[in-house]
Parts: structure tokens; C-alpha cells; sequence
């Protein structure tokens, strides 16, 4: 019987595909464009999100036996079916090196900054690897640990900033105009676009087909709240201008909070649960790129394309952060541009053509599943 | 074959897992306290910093308690730039520096004058040091604040972090973090203000109790006014306690009345409740300021027999420390305006938040425009009460 996650897991798992970068380095972007408005933009890319994860869930509802590369196999051939695998793991690349990015900066530049970079690396390359040799279950379990740090991380943060917010600096509302606002989402689409390609991949381990729309979206609507308390609370006691000034806004808000005269630089705490979010980000995209290989190359199980799939994913990655140019010129421009390509599009797509080839996804989804 | 696989990659991870990298012994660190910075010889800059000997600062009294000396090492060292003099003081240093316990940023005046752009930049690019390290300028050489011992605490740069912290008390300064200098610095059209603080002889000697101001104490003594990040001007006295609304959410303050019947005698009216609103206004296409100060006081020292119950003298009362608090938000809106031509006193981020359409035609010209701009002042005061007694100690 082939395995199968909660759905509660995976929701679990939307959110924490989404939070990592979110806060931090997603807000920095933001903030640089847009200024105080940067949690309008959150929220309009949330509004966004989901649409797509709604037409993703959708789509993959007409077959609930396959996934994304699997269906677009049954629409239109063998071969299109590996292109849209080797499509999606390139994604995977991209997405690994906004991850990364997030991951090893947060440690490095705040923490560890002796360490040498490609210790991170290879940290989340021997974790992540082991991780996902267990499997989507174990790390559905590790995704619900991640949601509860996630929310703890939430709390520590709101006690440490609340006492300097101040409500006069989110004004004025929509100073940079709905325009600009909308435009800026785009670096927040990045993120939530992760949690859509992985659902689209993942979505045939979940239970409970018919509660899908509900799980995925719902996902999308906690990770939202999660999310958007840092972008209010980044403007309200930071500032959008110096959260705008760091590469990793969320460490300097965090380096800034205090909870009373006493507890302070608590930092090490709240990188701890950070951690423990990112990781299971971390497996899930390696878990994602060794099933795409598995079906680019045709193998019965993914467990022999995940050291292949995510060494070439730390490889890309590592050329990335190596640079900190490099990895902010990757991550609010090609990745922008790439994940837009692929997020939007594929879904809108598939689901476009299920909905002609209606007969053809009925036979198809009878097949056996590869 | 699968258990000495599993056995290598546990080897493997516990090497690399092990978090050894970079590690710093407590003992090998130089815990800065406090930090000051002066214009050094030749356009360099000179840096002192005040570390903590631990072994001598376990003492509860502020004596020592170790084998010698004071519980403080005091070092300078001069560079090109902030990084290249600390890197100067690791030549003689035989620990290496660490900030993450730093309490204050102490800049001579003088150094401010030419701009603090490098420091605010050198501090908070630094992953070690705490955004609510607090900042402050001084008249004095910021070397000669730092290394001073003060008394009450055990260490100096201590004393300083409680000064601000319970300086809600003395409304003489603002209460100045890394923070919100950087904030001031970044935002446009906004310009910072900072905290000042000064040596003055104030501490009398448990061992010759008849000479006073036997040694130094660091003093509140005001705020810098900053355009840009040039220090251009002084707040102080009457200054600054008109000045702290417009940027701090204050908790309490103190006026000093004459008495109604007698001019020579005085009373101290604690003030509580404040309530501070800077409103904005469009006046035929100019923009145009309302402050109104409302404030709650209680009589905490009376000099003369008054009894609340008086309301004529009260009332009297109440209408002076209006005409006080008006002429102190006055004298700082006009100096301000008309003497250091810098918004400190956010009128411009007060105009953006309630006007914005408008704010974006005059933004960029609001160094010329904040001048001339009409700030209408109004105060209410009320003394509601007089503390534990109702009727005065003599009649």
C-alpha cells in the first residue's frame, strides 16, 4: 500500500515550505521596493498564491493517483511527461538556492561567521539526505514539529518587539501605490510557489482526496497569518527603511528584541526553531527533485536518485552562496523570474488541458501508477 | 555492509555537526562595556573602550574584590577608520574584543561635527553588537567618560546602561538606542537627535565626606541635534523637556511653580497622564501644525500652604504650568526652525503619515519649507491631586 500523509501534514508542510524565507529575506526585498507597504504586498501575493494552489489542487483532484508529471504524461505523452520532470527539477534548483541562501546566511553572517560556508552546505546536504531516505511520512511528522517551533518563534518574537512597535510608522497605507505594491508581491510569489510545485508533486501521498482544496488552501492562509506578523512587526519597530538596509531583515529584528532587562539577544533561541522549519524545507525539495528524477530516468522507488538529485542541488547551491552578490542577484532576480515561469503557468496549464481532455485523464488515471 | 555504512555517516555528521567552528572561550574574550570615540591625531579617529577585568568586578560595594586594581581595563588606540583602531587595540590586547555586551556608544562632540555616518554604519553592520546599545554625545573626550568610575555600579559602562534606562525619571535626555539613530538616519527627512551626557563633579567621597564633587559622575546633560549626520546644535534644560514628547512617550516630568501668594517660595508639580498629539493641517496649500499638550499633575512638594481644595489657587496654578509647557515646546519649535533648520521633531513624518498625496509634492523641498511652516501650540493642564496630604503642613 503506497504511503500516505495527513492532512494536517500537509498543511504543515505548506507552511513550513513557505515561512523560511518569507520573513526574512523575502521582507528585505520587499522593503527596498515599497517601503512601508511591504505587508500589503505580502498579503497581495498571498491573495495570489492562492489561486495557483487552488487550480494545482484542482487539476491534480481529476487524477488523485498521479501527480503533476504523471498527469501531464497521460495528456500528452512519455516524453512531455519528462520534460515537465526535468522542468520541475530545475525549479528545484532554483528553489534550493533560495533556501540555501536563507539557511546558511541566517547562520553564517549572525552566528558562525568563521565557518566556513561550505560547512552549512554540506550540514543540510548529510541532514536533508538522511531525512529523506525515511521518507514523505516521517517528514510530513517532522513538518508538524516545524509548525509548532514556527509558532513558538512567533510568540518569542511578538514578546520581544511589541513593546517598541509603533503603529504610526505603517502610515501611510498604500504610500508606494497598488501598482508598485502588487508588483514588489512578486518576491513573495517565489515563496509560496515552492509550496505549490512541491504540492503538486506530493499531493498523491495525501489522504483524503476531497479535502485537498480545503488543506491546501487553508495551508496557504496559516502560513499567511505566520508570515505577515513579521513584515508589520519588521515596519512597526524596526522600520521599513532598516529592514530595508539588511540582506537578512529578520535577523536584525530578531538581534533587536528584548524581553524585558534580562532577556536579551535571545536570538540563539529563535534560530533553534528557525532551524528545525528550514531543515524540513530542506528534505522536502530534496524528497521533491529525487522523485522528478525518478521519473525522468524511470526508476521503481526515488530512494536511488535522492544522493544524485541532491548533490547537484548543493553544488548549484554552494556556487551560489558563496557570494553574497551572487546569491541577492540570484535570489530577486532569476529565481523571481524563473519561479514565475514555472508556478504560474504549469498549473493554469495542466489544468486547461484536463478540462478538454477529460476522457483521456479518466483512462489514464485507471493505469497503474508509476 | 548497511550497519558500517550507517556507522560512517554518524561518524561523519558528529564531526561535522559539532558546532566547534569558531568557538570562543569566555576567558579569551574582551568584554567591551562601554565604548567612545574621538577625533584622534593626524584625521584619525581614536577609540577607547572600557573592558571588564572579571575578576575584579565580583565585589558588591564597587570595591574590588580580585588581587588588584579596578574591576575596569581601559584602552585606546587610534586608525584610519573605526575597524582599523579596533584592530589596533587587538596589538596590545590580549584577549580579543567582543561587543555583544557593550551598553554605551560615547561620542565626542567634536567627532560628530564632522559626521557619525561611519559609526552608525561600523555598529550596525557588526552581527556582535545590540541594536539597544545606547548612544550618546559628550562635550568631554569620550576616552576620558569611558575609563571613569563612577561609584554606584560596579561598572561604568553599567551605570551608564541605568542611567537611560531610568532616565524616564529625570526628563533631561532622550533615551537614544543604535536603533533608532540608524532609523532617524535612514528614513528622509527626518533628523536624528541624541542623547547627551557629560563629566561633572557631583560625587561626594565616603572617605572625605566634607569635599564635594570629590570625583566625576556622568551626567545627563541634554541632547545633540543632528542634521543629517553632522551634530549642528545643543538642547538643554527647558529645551529638551520640550522636545522629549514630540519623540518619546513620556511617563512622568516635572514643573516648578511659584506659589500664588508668595512669588519667592516654590512648588513641584509631578506630571502624569501625558497626552501629545502633533496634528496636521492643509492652510491654502501650505502646510500648517497643531500641538496639543494635555498633561495631568499632583502637587509633590509645596513650599507654601495650598490645599487643592483652594480652586482659585489652583486654578492659578494650572494656567502657569500651562504658559511653561507652551513656552518649552515653543522655544524648542523655534529653535528648530528657525536656528538649526532640522526637523528633528518628526513634523514631516507627522505631515507623509496624514497627508500623502501632498507630502510627495513637498518632500523634497522640506528642508526649506519646515522653516516657515506655522506650528499653533495649546496646553491643558490639570492638577488633580497633592499626593497623601489634603491640607498643607502649615497653614
Amino acid at each position: 500500500m503506497k504511503i500516505q500523509i495527513s492532512n494536517g501534514m500537509f498543511m504543515a508542510i505548506i507552511i513550513n515550505l513557505i515561512y523560511a524565507k518569507a520573513i526574512g529575506l523575502t521582507q528585505g526585498s520587499i522593503a527596498r521596493e515599497v517601503g512601508r507597504d511591504m505587508w500589503i504586498s505580502t498579503f497581495i501575493s498571498i491573495l495570489q498564491g492562492l489561486f495557483i494552489m487552488y487550480i494545482t489542487v484542482k487539476a491534480l483532484q481529476r487524477t488523485p493517483e498521479h501527480n503533476m508529471v504523471q498527469q501531464s504524461k497521460i495528456l500528452l505523452g512519455k516524453w512531455t511527461g519528462k520534460f515537465v520532470a526535468i522542468v520541475f527539477f530545475v525549479f528545484l534548483i532554483g528553489a534550493y538556492g533560495a533556501v540555501l541562501t536563507t539557511f546558511v546566511y541566517h547562520l553564517n553572517d549572525y552566528f558562525l561567521p568563521e565557518a566556513p560556508i561550505f560547512v552549512f552546505v554540506l550540514i543540510a546536504l548529510i541532514v536533508g539526505v538522511y531525512a529523506t531516505y525515511f521518507g514523505i511520512e516521517v517528514i510530513g511528522r517532522m513538518a508538524l514539529i516545524g509548525v509548532l517551533s514556527l509558532f513558538l518563534l512567533n510568540i518569542l518574537i511578538l514578546m520581544g518587539s511589541l513593546s517598541y512597535f509603533d503603529i504610526r510608522e505603517l502610515m501611510p497605507v498604500l504610500d508606494s501605490g497598488i501598482v508598485r505594491t502588487t508588483w514588489a508581491s512578486r518576491f513573495h510569489n517565489t515563496d509560496w510557489a515552492i509550496a505549490t510545485v512541491i504540492s503538486a508533486i506530493l499531493l498523491p501521498y495525501v489522504k483524503s482526496k476531497d479535502v485537498w482544496g480545503n488543506s491546501g488552501l487553508l495551508g496557504l492562509v496559516f502560513a499567511g497569518f505566520m508570515v505577515i506578523l513579521w513584515p508589520v512587526l519588521e515596519t512597526g519597530s524596526l522600520s521599513a527603511s532598516v529592514t530595508g538596509d539588511y540582506l537578512i531583515s529578520c535577523m536584525q529584528m530578531a538581534r533587536s528584541a528584548q524581553i524585558g532587562y534580562f532577556l536579551h539577544r535571545y536570538e540563539m533561541i529563535m534560530i533553534a526553531f528557525f532551524a528545525i522549519s528550514t531543515f524540513t524545507q530542506i528534505m522536502l525539495l530534496f524528497l521533491c527533485a529525487a522523485v522528478c528524477m525518478k521519473d525522468v530516468f524511470n526508476l521503481r522507488d526515488f530512494r536511488p536518485a535522492v544522493i544524485p538529485s541532491s548533490v547537484i542541488l548543493s553544488l548549484i547551491g554552494l556556487w551560489i552562496v558563496t557570494n553574497h552578490s551572487r546569491a541577492m542577484l540570484f535570489v530577486e532576480n532569476y529565481w523571481v523570474i524563473l519561479a514565475h515561469a514555472i508556478a504560474f503557468p504549469l498549473p493554469i496549464l495542466l489544468w486547461i488541458l484536463g478540462y478538454f481532455f477529460k476522457k483521456k485523464l479518466e483512462k489514464g488515471s485507471k493505469a497503474k501508477t508509476a | 555492509m548497511r550497519k558500517k555504512l550507517r556507522f560512517m555517516l554518524m561518524i561523519v555528521m558528529v564531526l561535522t555537526l559539532s558546532g566547534c567552528l569558531g568557538k570562543r572561550e569566555i576567558n579569551d574574550l574582551a568584554m567591551v562595556m562601554a565604548v567612545g570615540i574621538d577625533k584622534g591625531e593626524k584625521e584619525q579617529v581614536k577609540i577607547t573602550t572600557q573592558i571588564v577585568r572579571p575578576a575584579d568586578s565580583r565585589g558588591a560595594t564597587g570595591a574590588p574584590s580580585g588581587q588588584t586594581g579596578d574591576p575596569i581595563w581601559s584602552a585606546s588606540a587610534e586608525g584610519e577608520t573605526l575597524f582599523d583602531a579596533i584592530r589596533n587595540l587587538s596589538t596590545f590586547s590580549s584577549r580579543r574584543v567582543f561587543w555583544a555586551h557593550n551598553y554605551a556608544i560615547v561620542i565626542n562632540e567634536d567627532y560628530a561635527r564632522e559626521g557619525i555616518g561611519d559609526v552608525v554604519d561600523f555598529f550596525t553592520r557588526n552581527p556582535e553588537l545590540r541594536m539597544r546599545t545606547w548612544v550618546m554625545v559628550t562635550p568631554d573626550e569620550a576616552s576620558k567618560l569611558v575609563s571613569t568610575l563612577t561609584g554606584l555600579e560596579v561598572i561604568p559602562g553599567e551605570a551608564i546602561n541605568k542611567l537611560f534606562r531610568y532616565n524616564r525619571v529625570s526628563v533631561q535626555a532622550p533615551r537614544t538606542q543604535m536603533i533608532d539613530v540608524q532609523s532617524a538616519l535612514s528614513i528622509e527627512n527626518v533628523e536624528p537627535v541624541i542623547a547627551r551626557v557629560s563629566l561633572t563633579n557631583k560625587g561626594v567621597s565616603n572617605k572625605k565626606p566634607g569635599e564635594s564633587g570629590a570625583f566625576d559622575q556622568i551626567e545627563l546633560k541634554g541632547a545633540g541635534v543632528f542634521r543629517g549626520e553632522k551634530l549642528v546644535g545643543i538642547l538643554d534644560g527647558e529645551e529638551v523637556k520640550g522636545m522629549l514628547p514630540f519623540v518619546e512617550k513620556l511617563e512622568t516630568g516635572l514643573v516648578v511653580l511659584e506659589c500664588p501668594t508668595d512669588e519667592t517660595k516654590k512648588l513641584s508639580i509631578e506630571l502624569e497622564d501625558h497626552n501629545f498629539q502633533v496634528s496636521p493641517k492643509m492652510e491654502e496649500g501650505k502646510p500648517k501644525f497643531k500641538v496639543d499638550y494635555a498633561v495631568k499633575g499632583s502637587i509633590v512638594e509645596g513650599d507654601c500652604p495650598l490645599t487643592i481644595k483652594d480652586r482659585p489657587k489652583i486654578e492659578n496654578l494650572e494656567k502657569q504650568m500651562e504658559q511653561q509647557l507652551k513656552a518649552q515646546i515653543e522655544s524648542v519649535v523655534n529653535k528648530a526652525q528657525s536656528e538649526y533648520r532640522a526637523d528633528f521633531l518628526e513634523f514631516g513624518n507627522t505631515f507623509h503619515n496624514r497627508y500623502p498625496a501632498e507630502w510627495k509634492k513637498i518632500k523634497n523641498d522640506w528642508e526649506s519649507v519646515f522653516p516657515d511652516v506655522k506650528v499653533e501650540t495649546s496646553t491643558e493642564a490639570e492638577i488633580t491631586d497633592s499626593t497623601l496630604l489634603i491640607n498643607p503642613t502649615r497653614q
